[in-house]
């Protein structure tokens, strides 16, 4: 057995058994926080390592979602399936719409232009009364009901993000062997040989952008189900940026990074407030710290490391398979 | 919209235009030169209203505080650049990180010294109050008038700089291609420092400038981040003309919608941006990548 599969073993024991041992804060407080941005993280992941495109409107896109089962349910008084389809079709509806604008441009200008995107779209919410409740946004945002049983209960609710969240990395990782996945990654390191080859570059790059913004949706949906309410401030400046800071520490162009990176994210804010008032400054060193010392983030150093000890035990092991880096 | 609604929405709009472009040539000059999309320009807005705020309060001249705006970003900006940009130049993804990174960190220790407290300044007395316009029939700010003018006075300067002059013509050089700058024996390395200090210095001057139109407090630097980043978008760039005409089109546009539909005028922005994206990828002046 690889070291990678006990390594994929121990942590499904660990997670799904930890509700059973791990403190009720951690459970629902520091866990179930760190899987839904997890997988608004992965969004960016999916588009960064895959794409190549690196996106700031990833939150934006969640939040879109969560104003979506808002505006359905709350304001118009329909029922939550209605709310989860509604708001999953919004974030994909808006993700298409940003791809199309943003996907003939490339690297910083890409960048650029889904921050302005998403800050447009922050700018709108504020103003706008009748749909996005304007300053205030939407309250009492209620989680679905199946069986009597609210799906926000602490520990259902973790199980519940516990599951989307393995299913969507499962689902990255499988998307990479794809001949779509496959095309992408081609796509982001050789274009102009892929349009040579035939393949339409902007429509692939439209349908990675939808796809993720499909996926940031499920996790605005989980975020708006934890916080019970959504107003600008979910979707401003500093939100924006922590999702590209959560998937830089935890190594933008691996999947499990985004995981890893938003729970280094959750434990600092959480555990650096609690000692000074200053953690979005310790959050901006680590940033920095990151982005300067180890750009492939923690996975990246995680791989580094393990190679470094398999060279020492077995000179000359098989390069570990990992996933793509532009 | 009645007459003097209408004049004074267009004068509001070249108002904000002037700040606009203020705001805008110093993220455009330093994208132009040295390629680094700084998203810490707004922190640069900021820490000048804030420092000039406080000079301004300590002498009791506004002037100073402005002028202690300019070096305050100034050094700032020279302090990203020799600190953490050199290293990594080249690499224009990694390099907007480190600015997003600072610019973090700039906004919470910013928060912690000047507190979410709302600041007004006092320009001097000869800028203030209001002025009966002639032929136009009303009555304005003498201030924003005056915000006009710095602004046509800067343009002129800039402009002037870069067509006249020595250091000018380097600029428009390393803007065009800065390899064969560098490789015709010019030290490129001492011209981004200069030119991240006159970016990041002039942002600086624009929150004293600015914030004296209205007031300055914390979220001001996201608000100056994104004009800078619709200008250049729309206005191509590193195009310094593209900013200027930029800069007067997305604030006319912005001050018409806020005055004609108010709850939608972020969409107008928005639809701004995409006609322009779709027409000319590349902004109105840019050129192709």
């Amino acid at each position: 057995m690889s070291v990678r599969r006990a390594l994929t073993i121990v942590v499904l024991l660990l997670s799904v058994s930890f509700p059973f041992w791990g403190s009720p804060y951690f459970v629902g407080r520091i866990f179930t926080p760190a899987l839904f941005l997890g997988v608004i993280a992965l969004s960016l992941s999916l588009l960064a390592g895959f794409g190549g495109m690196v996106s700031l409107a990833q939150m934006t896109i969640a939040g879109l979602a969560g104003y979506g089962y808002g505006y359905l349910t709350v304001t118009l008084g329909q029922p939550w399936w209605l709310g989860i389809l509604g708001g999953l079709l919004v974030a994909a509806l808006a993700a298409a719409l940003f791809g199309l604008i943003a996907v003939r441009s490339s690297g910083i200008y890409f960048l650029m232009i889904t921050l302005a995107l998403g800050m447009v779209v922050y700018a709108l919410a504020n103003q706008n009364r009748s749909v996005f409740g304007g300053h205030t946004g939407i309250l009492g945002i209620r989680a679905p009901e199946l069986f009597g049983q609210s799906l926000a209960e602490r520990t259902v609710f973790y199980y519940l993000c516990l599951g989307v969240g393995l299913a969507s990395y499962a689902y990255v990782r499988y998307l990479a062997r794809t001949p779509f996945g496959l095309a992408l990654q081609a796509l982001r390191d050789e274009p102009r040989r892929l349009a040579a080859l035939g393949y339409h570059v902007a429509l692939h790059r439209v349908a990675a952008f939808t796809l993720a913004g499909f996926l940031a949706g499920i996790g605005g949906l989980l975020a708006v189900w934890y916080n019970g309410a959504i107003s600008p401030t979910t979707i401003d400046l500093t939100r924006l940026i922590n999702v590209m800071v959560i998937a830089v520490i935890g190594g933008l162009a691996y999947a499990e990074g985004a995981f890893l990176g938003a729970l280094v994210f959750v434990l600092v804010t959480n555990f650096a407030s609690s000692f000074t008032q200053r953690f979005n400054t310790v959050i901006g060193l680590v940033f920095l710290s990151t982005v300067l010392l180890s750009p492939e983030g923690l996975s990246g150093l995680l791989d580094r490391l393990a190679r470094a000890v398999r060279r020492r035990i077995r000179p000359g092991a098989a390069l570990p398979q990992r996933f793509p880096t532009e | 919209m009645s007459w003097p609604q209408f004049v004074t929405v267009t004068l509001n709009g070249l108002t904000l235009a002037a700040l606009y472009f203020v705001v805008a040539i110093g993220f455009t000059l330093i994208f132009g030169v040295l390629r680094v999309v700084n998203l810490a320009h707004g922190s640069f807005y900021l820490l000048g209203g804030y420092v000039g705020w406080t000079v301004a309060d300590r002498t009791g001249s506004w002037v100073l505080g402005a002028v202690a705006a300019l070096v305050a970003a100034a050094l700032g900006g020279l302090l990203l650049e020799l600190g953490l940009l050199r290293r990594i130049h080249g690499q224009d993804l990694r390099e907007a990180l480190v600015t997003i990174g600072v610019s973090i960190v700039a906004a919470d220790l910013m928060l912690a010294q000047w507190g979410g407290f709302t600041y007004d300044f006092s320009p001097p007395d000869a800028i203030t109050g209001g002025v009966r316009l002639p032929l136009l029939g009303i009555g304005y700010p003498k201030y924003r008038l005056f915000v006009l003018a710095f602004a046509l006075a800067l343009g002129l300067a800039l402009w002037l700089l870069l067509a006249r002059t020595r250091l000018g013509i380097v600029v428009r050089a390393a803007i065009d291609d800065r390899d064969m700058v560098a490789a015709v024996g010019i030290d490129v390395q001492r011209l981004f420092a200069l030119m991240f200090a006159v970016g990041a210095g002039l942002a600086g001057l624009a929150g004293v400038v600015g914030g004296s139109v209205l007031s300055i407090s914390s979220g001001e630097d996201a608000r100056y981040l994104l004009a800078s980043l619709i200008v250049v978008i729309v206005g191509g760039m590193g195009s310094l003309p593209g900013t200027a005409v930029a800069a007067l089109l997305v604030a006319l546009v912005e001050q018409y919608s806020l005055a004609l539909f108010p709850t939608y005028a972020a969409i107008v922005s928005f639809l701004l941006m995409v006609v322009v994206l779709v027409v000319r990828p590349q902004g109105l002046f840019g050129r192709p990548a």
